[in-house]
C-alpha cells in the first residue's frame, strides 16, 4: 500500500518538480489574436447587389504557461463588431487548461476544438485563401467549432493525432440547409448526455505536406429528437517551393429523418509569385473549385437535393507584406444546381495574425 | 514514503541532466567517435547582442549561451549553439551546429512544448538550413519554406537560426 502511495506521490509532485526545473523555461502570460475586415459584393440574378463592410472577427488569445508541464490557454471572439438584438456574437472559443506530458501525450480540458478539418484549428486569415473561409468550411464542416470537453493529443515519428470527447450536437437544429451547423452547442448548457467523439490523424513526415483524416461520432439528440451522425474527412495541404495546394473532402451521414447525407469538398491551387518579380512582397494568386451539397441525399429525393447543391469557382489573391498581414481579394461565381441559379460575389479584406 | 525520497533524489538526478546533456547527446550522435569537446557559458557582447536583437527583431533568450567547441585532434572542426525562442506561447530550445567556416550543418530542435505546430521538428524542415552562413538569405515563406499550422513556431525558430549564425560570424575569433 504505501508503495503505491509513494508512486502517486511520485507522479503528482515528481513529474512536476520536473517542469519546474528546466532553466530554459519561465513561466510566461502571453497574447496574441487575429482580426479581419472584410468588404463583400453579392449579386444573385433578377436581385439587387449587396454590399457590406464587415469587421468580421476581432479575436484576442491569452495564455500562461505554469510551468513546463501546465498551461492554460485562451480565446475570445466579437464577431461583426458589437452585439445586439441578436446581431454579432460574443464567443469563448478555447479555454482549456494543457498538460502536455511529453511528444506523444499531453491532454486539454475546457472549451476545446474538435480536430476536423483543415481550417478549424488553425483559421487565422494569413492561413487561408480567400477573404471568408471557404464555404465547405461554412456548410459541411462548421468552423470554428468549438465546445466543452476534453482532448489527449501527441505527436510520434511524423504522425499527430488527438482524440476529443465534448459535448454533442443538438439534432432539432440539423437542416438541409445548414447540415449540423446550427446544432452546435458552442459551450452553452451544452449536452453532456450524449458525448461526440472524434479523432484525427495526420502525417506530416515529407516536408510541406501535411495529409491526414478525421473521424467522429455523436449519437445526437434535442428536445423533439435523436438523430446519430457520422462524419468523416479526409484533408492534405502542400506548401513548398512557392507552391500552394489544399484539398478537403467532408461527409456527414444521418441516422433518422429525411435528411440522411450532407457531403463536399473544394480544392486550392495558388503560387507565390513574388520571387518571379523579385519583390519582398508575396503575392500569391489562387484559384478554388468547390462542389458541396448540405441536403445530398434525402429520403424525398427531388429539389431537396438540387437547392442545396452549390459549385463555387473563385480565383483571387494574397498579398503578403509580412507573414502575419494579408490583403485578399477574389471573384467568383456560385451556381445553385436548381434552376442553375447564379451568383456573383466578389470579396475585399485585410487581415493579421500575431 | 522512504521510497518517494529516494525516488525523488533519482528523479532530481535526471532532471539536472535534462535539456543541456540532451543537445550534448545530439552534438555526440552527429559526429560520432573521434571528436572531443568543451562547453562553455558564452556571455554576449551588449553591443553585439543588443544590435542582433534590433535586426531581427528577436531577443536572446539570456545574456548567455550554452556553445560546444568540437575539436578533432587540437583543430576546431566545429561549434554547436543552443537557444530558445518562443512559439505561440511557449519556449522551443533548438540547438545549432556550424563547420569551422560557420556554415550550418545540423539543426535540431532539443525541446518542443507547444501541442500545436510540432512539424517544425521534422528532419526535411530543418535541412533546409544547411549549407547557409551570415551571407545568405533566411527569409521566411521564400528561402525557408513556412509549414501550414506552425506558421508561428516555423517562422520563430527561421529567425532564431538566422540570429546565432550571424552571432557565430562575428564571435568566431573569439573563441
Amino acid at each position: 500500500m504505501r508503495f503505491y502511495f509513494s508512486l502517486m506521490l511520485f507522479f503528482v509532485f515528481g513529474l512536476t518538480l520536473i517542469a519546474q526545473t528546466d532553466e530554459f523555461f519561465e513561466s510566461k502570460a502571453t497574447i496574441g489574436g487575429y482580426g479581419e475586415l472584410h468588404y463583400n459584393y453579392l449579386k444573385a440574378e433578377n436581385t439587387n447587389a449587396s454590399k457590406t463592410l464587415d469587421f468580421h472577427r476581432f479575436v484576442t488569445f491569452l495564455s500562461y504557461n505554469f510551468n513546463e508541464k501546465w498551461s492554460f490557454k485562451s480565446e475570445v471572439e466579437l464577431e461583426h463588431n458589437f452585439v445586439h438584438s441578436g446581431e454579432g456574437e460574443l464567443e469563448l472559443e478555447q479555454a482549456y487548461v494543457e498538460y502536455r506530458y511529453a511528444d506523444w501525450f499531453g491532454f486539454q480540458a475546457g472549451v476545446i476544438l474538435p480536430s476536423i478539418g483543415l481550417i478549424n484549428e488553425y483559421h487565422e486569415p494569413p492561413l487561408f485563401f480567400g477573404v471568408e473561409r471557404p464555404d465547405y468550411h461554412n456548410k459541411i464542416i462548421p468552423t470554428t467549432w468549438f465546445g466543452n470537453g476534453i482532448a489527449f493529443y501527441g505527436n510520434y515519428k511524423s504522425f499527430d493525432y488527438k482524440l476529443t470527447i465534448m459535448e454533442g450536437l443538438n439534432s432539432d437544429k440539423f437542416s438541409e440547409s445548414n447540415a449540423i451547423r446550427s446544432g452546435r452547442a458552442k459551450g452553452y448548457k451544452a449536452n453532456a448526455e450524449d458525448l461526440l467523439y472524434n479523432l484525427r490523424v495526420d502525417y506530416l513526415g515529407f516536408t510541406g505536406l501535411k495529409i491526414g483524416a478525421s473521424y467522429s461520432y455523436n449519437n445526437a439528440s434535442g428536445d423533439t429528437s435523436q438523430n446519430a451522425v457520422s462524419i468523416y474527412e479526409v484533408h492534405t495541404s502542400y506548401q513548398r517551393n512557392n507552391l500552394y495546394f489544399v484539398f478537403e473532402y467532408g461527409n456527414i451521414d444521418y441516422e433518422k429523418y429525411n435528411l440522411r447525407k450532407s457531403n463536399g469538398f473544394y480544392f486550392d491551387l495558388g503560387y507565390d509569385v513574388s520571387e518571379l518579380l523579385n519583390w519582398k512582397t508575396k503575392v500569391i494568386p489562387f484559384v478554388r473549385y468547390s462542389d458541396y451539397n448540405t441536403a445530398a441525399s434525402t429520403v424525398t429525393g427531388g429539389d431537396s437535393e438540387k437547392s442545396n447543391h452549390y459549385l463555387y469557382w473563385m480565383v483571387g489573391c494574397s498579398v503578403k507584406p509580412i507573414d502575419k498581414i494579408v490583403f485578399k481579394i477574389d471573384y467568383g461565381m456560385r451556381t445553385k444546381e436548381l434552376g442553375s441559379q447564379k451568383t456573383t460575389l466578389f470579396n475585399l479584406g485585410v487581415g493579421y495574425m500575431f | 514514503m522512504t521510497r518517494f525520497f529516494i525516488i525523488s533524489l533519482l528523479l532530481y538526478g535526471a532532471i539536472n541532466a535534462g535539456i543541456k546533456e540532451e543537445a550534448e547527446k545530439t552534438v555526440k550522435s552527429f559526429f560520432g567517435s573521434g571528436f572531443k569537446m568543451e562547453m562553455i557559458k558564452y556571455n554576449i557582447p551588449y553591443d553585439i547582442k543588443n544590435g542582433l536583437e534590433k535586426k531581427y527583431r528577436q531577443r536572446f533568450f539570456r545574456n548567455n549561451l550554452y556553445l560546444w567547441k568540437i575539436y578533432q585532434g587540437d583543430t576546431l572542426h566545429a561549434i554547436a549553439v543552443m537557444d530558445n525562442v518562443y512559439g505561440k506561447s511557449l519556449p522551443i530550445t533548438f540547438l545549432v551546429i556550424f563547420d569551422s567556416n560557420t556554415k550550418v550543418i545540423h539543426v535540431e530542435i532539443i525541446k518542443y512544448r507547444e501541442s500545436y505546430g510540432g512539424t517544425v521538428k521534422e528532419k526535411g524542415w530543418l535541412d533546409q538550413f544547411r549549407g547557409r552562413d551570415a551571407s545568405s538569405s533566411f527569409e521566411f515563406g521564400k528561402e525557408i519554406n513556412s509549414i501550414s499550422g506552425a506558421t508561428i513556431s516555423a517562422g520563430s525558430v527561421t529567425k532564431g537560426i538566422a540570429k546565432l549564425t550571424e552571432l557565430i560570424s562575428i564571435i568566431k575569433s573569439d573563441l
